[in-house]
């Protein structure tokens, strides 16, 4: 399990950044989904399926992170100053990651879900299946927040 | 190479960075824990917590009815007696 953990650490933490856009909320979140996973690795009847699964699981509890925060806030509102908290200091140290994360954070979570996916080298059929849609569907969305985000990407860079 | 590209690969790093030493055993530790409880588990105590407030209302609702019924019936006994002795002395 350890080794498990080492081998997809780095991967979940950076997942777990590019759809929540928070550095100070990736090691939690990062720890909710390896412990998810060891909770649930016995259930995983096709092992060869492995990191498909560990990037489902990780999706849903980013997803369910940024929808239980919105509810939180709901209940809770933040003061306009609080709205929007700037990463801290330090915390984002180069141009092309600043213009990225920015580009990211224009996208619906769910859209910076499905990029990160395709950056962790997931086919079509995975992510449909993850993201319970037809493949044609995650192509047109996928598509769609590609030029999304270059427009964004490029519009931050210059 | 998508110029993207770079950046996709910044952002893991930065990522990992955040992790803490002893991230592995941290989590090892976390999941040996008692789990936290469920969703399901939490929305079923709000219903049971709901669903004993509205019986309490209820209960006290229908014992404030029964007395006000009571009193109302006699009320009525007493109007309905002196307009029988009133029947009568007619």
């Amino acid at each position: 399990m350890r080794e498990l953990i080492v081998a997809y650490q780095r991967r979940v933490a950076g997942f777990a950044y590019a759809i929540t856009g928070r550095s100070d909320s990736v090691e939690d979140l990062a720890q909710m989904v390896f412990v998810k996973m060891a909770r649930a690795l016995g259930r995983l009847k096709a092992p060869e399926q492995f990191e498909s699964w560990l990037f489902r699981l990780a999706r849903n509890t980013c997803i369910d992170h940024l929808r239980r925060q919105k509810l939180r806030r709901i209940f809770t509102p933040f003061a306009p100053e609080h709205e929007n908290v700037p990463e801290p200091d330090g915390a984002v140290d180069s141009e092309e990651l600043d213009a990225l994360r920015h580009a990211l954070d224009q996208l619906r979570p769910k859209d910076r879900a499905l990029l990160a996916l395709v950056q962790e080298g997931r086919s079509h059929a995975e992510i449909a299946e993850t993201c319970r849609t037809s493949v044609a569907a995650v192509k047109a969305r996928l598509h769609r927040a590609r030029e999304e985000l270059r427009q964004h990407y490029h519009r931050d860079e210059t | 190479m998508k110029p993207e590209h770079e950046a996709w690969l910044r952002l893991r790093e930065h990522a990992a960075s955040q992790l803490s030493p002893g991230f592995p055993d941290r989590v090892l530790r976390a999941a040996r824990a008692d789990p936290s409880p469920l969703f399901v588990t939490q929305f079923a105590m709000c219903i049971a917590t709901a669903a004993l407030c509205l019986f309490g209302v209820l209960l006290f609702h229908a014992q404030g009815s029964a007395a006000d019924e009571a009193s109302n019936r006699a009320g009525w006994s007493e109007i309905s007696a002196q307009a029988s002795d009133l029947d009568q002395g007619l």
